[in-house]
């Protein structure tokens, strides 16, 4: 794509990356902890091999070590990745991370624009503004913002949104 | 008409909506609540632990009331939510196309109402509600929300004439429909209702599990017969699919009614659907591969703020292909621009994943020693490279100045034509293989039908220059030069 669509502007905020961090980590204790736990349940699994019933708790070590990798690469490559701009009344914004997504909504089709702060979010002092038209396809959602960034955008959003009269189906 | 608007300042919903949310939640605890007093053996500590679960729900329903406010402010709904997280929806009013208020019972014993804002967006999380304001209040509300509402709804007439009938199915077309393979099941699903009549009334009639395993026993020691059945199944898959088909779509009649398209069929239940006609916004075509070698195929109307627009948008039955051409361009309007091709690469991708997936079943049955598994793994491998290629052959865009036409699959192929005024934003995808193979995926975002049309496995270029094509406006500033 690098010939067809230029970059959004906008980067998200720096911080974004301690949250996409702080995510990763936690989904992958989650995960360890789970098999951890189905190890525990595993030793009573007669049917498995005598090898693996005496070492269940590879199968956590093992996840764990294959997804500190991307628990360290995403972060970093989702924040070169997530941009966004408004220019022309029309919202661009690409998101992804092994996989990319390009989005572009117009303002004067925009039915309802949410900003949103989840727990983890606060802690960071970040936002996310979803955009929403009368299709998924062309709806948005920019994580990462800075707070005050993200209610800047959503307030000019819904103002514009207003103007530009439309029946936006 | 002079609107008053109300005090801009945040409102909340009714606290009598306290004494509602416990009860509501109720139900979905009394499983869970059982759950910790049985384990308990009721003992005191178990009834301390049960009412600390009811209490929390309280509890709980006492904070979602407190933390969320409404405000009309400035030509705009405002909700908001601020607990551990926060947030808020902000809808113009004039995007609200309707206002919905209903009274389930609970809220009626104690004066409230539910009030769902209709803004045409797809699905029901992308809706505002309030849920939990005084009847008085939501009124108040509606007549506020739709002042600014200024599109004349008109009702539909049906007792006025028939304008003009596009077309009566004929009889003969009915031998079309077990192509599609609707219904093609049905010999099964009829054998399964039986069995599943005999379980349930079994007990009744005096007969009881062991009689059910006699039977299955019998069964199992007449192999010819069991075979016998299941061949006699099959034969009759195709003519009980004729019959249910003919019983749904007796009499298929397409006609116009004042600014409506209305379709009626059915034997035993006449079905009536009328569609606005200036919601219409496009047709999507489909054909199976058997109903491509007949030249037979379905036609449905995309059509703006319908819900299951698969049955309901429905034009006409299986059909010869010029009569839904015929109907489509006299609907919509003639569309006969000619598909452009995707790149190669999306050709070997369509074929890798017809293929790939049987493929290693197959090495991996082999391996475990499950031949049979295997050498059907095998056969639907090969399969898999006529259907790659015919699914690459499907794919393709187009765009003739007014409508936008994607079209993929090839079990069910599928052709949508869409108006560029129904679109409203672009979704472009790109899986890490498809960056791989330079390919990517566009999806017109239309407030109609699916909610959204892909052009699969569009060169890169290609497919932001078809975007940018059926919207320069929005594309443009964005493109490379």
């Amino acid at each position: 794509m690098r010939d067809a669509l230029r970059d959004p502007a906008n980067q998200v905020s720096p911080r974004a990356r301690s949250l996409w961090f702080a995510e990763a980590v936690i989904v992958t204790v989650l995960l360890a902890g789970g098999l951890v736990l189905l190890s525990m349940w595993m030793t009573g699994w007669e049917f498995l091999p005598q090898w693996l019933l005496d070492r269940t708790w590879v199968a956590a070590l093992v996840i764990g070590l294959l997804l500190i990798p991307f628990v360290l690469a995403e972060p970093v490559v989702r924040f070169a990745v997530h941009r966004w701009e408004l220019a022309a009344d029309v919202v661009y914004a690409r998101s992804g991370w092994l996989s990319r997504k390009w989005v572009f909504v117009p303002v004067s089709r925009i039915q309802t624009v949410d900003k949103a702060q989840g727990w983890l979010e606060r802690f960071f002092g970040l936002a996310t503004v979803e955009i929403r038209t009368a299709s998924y396809a062309g709806s948005s959602t920019i994580k990462g913002l800075d707070y005050e960034v993200a209610a800047r955008l959503a307030e000019e959003l819904s103002r514009r949104a207003q103007e530009l009269r439309d029946d936006a189906t | 008409m002079p609107v008053h608007e109300p005090v801009p300042e945040a409102a909340r919903l009714s606290p009598r909506l306290l004494l509602i949310d416990p009860i509501r939640v109720l139900p979905s605890l009394l499983v869970p609540l059982a759950g910790v007093l049985i384990a308990g053996g009721f003992s005191p500590r178990s009834f301390i632990w049960a009412a600390l679960g009811v209490a929390g729900s309280v509890l709980y329903a006492v904070v979602r009331w407190a933390t969320f406010s409404y405000t009309i402010t400035g030509g705009r709904l405002e909700l908001s939510r601020a607990f551990i997280g926060r947030s808020t929806r902000v809808i113009p009013l004039e995007r609200i196309r309707g206002v919905d208020v209903t009274t389930p019972f609970l809220h009626r014993l104690l004066g409230l109402a539910v009030l769902k804002l209709d803004t045409g967006a797809g699905g029901d999380k992308q809706e505002g509600e309030l849920d939990g304001i005084t009847v008085e209040d939501a009124e108040r509300l509606r007549a506020v929300l739709l002042s600014r509402h200024h599109a004349v709804v008109t009702p539909e007439q049906p007792t006025a004439p028939r304008d003009h009938v596009f077309l009566t199915v004929p009889r003969a077309w009915l031998r079309y429909g077990p192509l599609s393979g609707a219904y093609l099941f049905t010999p099964f699903a009829l054998v399964a209702g039986a069995v599943g009549l005999a379980f349930q009334w079994g007990g009744e009639l005096g007969l009881d599990e062991d009689d059910a395993v006699a039977v299955g026993e019998w069964l199992w020691g007449h192999p010819l017969l069991l075979v016998g059945a299941a061949i006699v199944l099959v034969v009759l898959m195709p003519f009980l699919a004729a019959a249910m088909y003919a019983v749904f779509n007796w009499n298929f009649v397409l006609f116009g009614r004042g600014d409506h398209l209305v379709a009626e069929r059915g034997l035993v239940n006449r079905r009536v659907v009328s569609l606005e006609r200036r919601r219409i916004r496009g047709y999507e075509i489909a054909e199976s591969p058997l109903e491509r070698r007949a030249r037979v195929a379905r036609l449905w109307a995309v059509v703006t703020g319908l819900g299951d627009s698969q049955t309901r948008g429905q034009l006409l039955p299986v059909a010869p292909r010029a009569a839904v051409d015929d109907i489509a361009a006299e609907a919509v309007g003639p569309f006969s621009e000619a598909l452009r091709p995707h790149p190669p690469a999306a050709r070997r991708r369509r074929l890798f994943r017809a293929i790939a997936p049987w493929v290693v079943l197959a090495l991996v049955m082999y391996a475990l020693g499950y031949a049979l598994i295997g050498v059907a793994a095998t056969v639907l491998a090969v399969a898999g490279i006529a259907l790659g290629l015919d699914r690459y052959r499907s794919l393709g865009h187009t765009y003739d100045g007014t409508r936008l036409s994607v079209r993929s699959g090839s079990l069910r192929r599928a052709q949508a034509v869409v108006e560029r005024r129904a679109v409203v934003g672009w979704t472009i995808e790109q899986s890490w293989f498809q960056r791989r193979a330079g390919l990517v995926t566009v999806i017109a975002g239309v407030g109609a039908g699916s909610g959204g049309y892909k052009a699969i496995d569009a060169g890169e270029t290609q497919g932001a220059a078809f975007a940018a094509e059926v919207t320069p406006d929005w594309l443009a500033p964005f493109l490379k030069r």
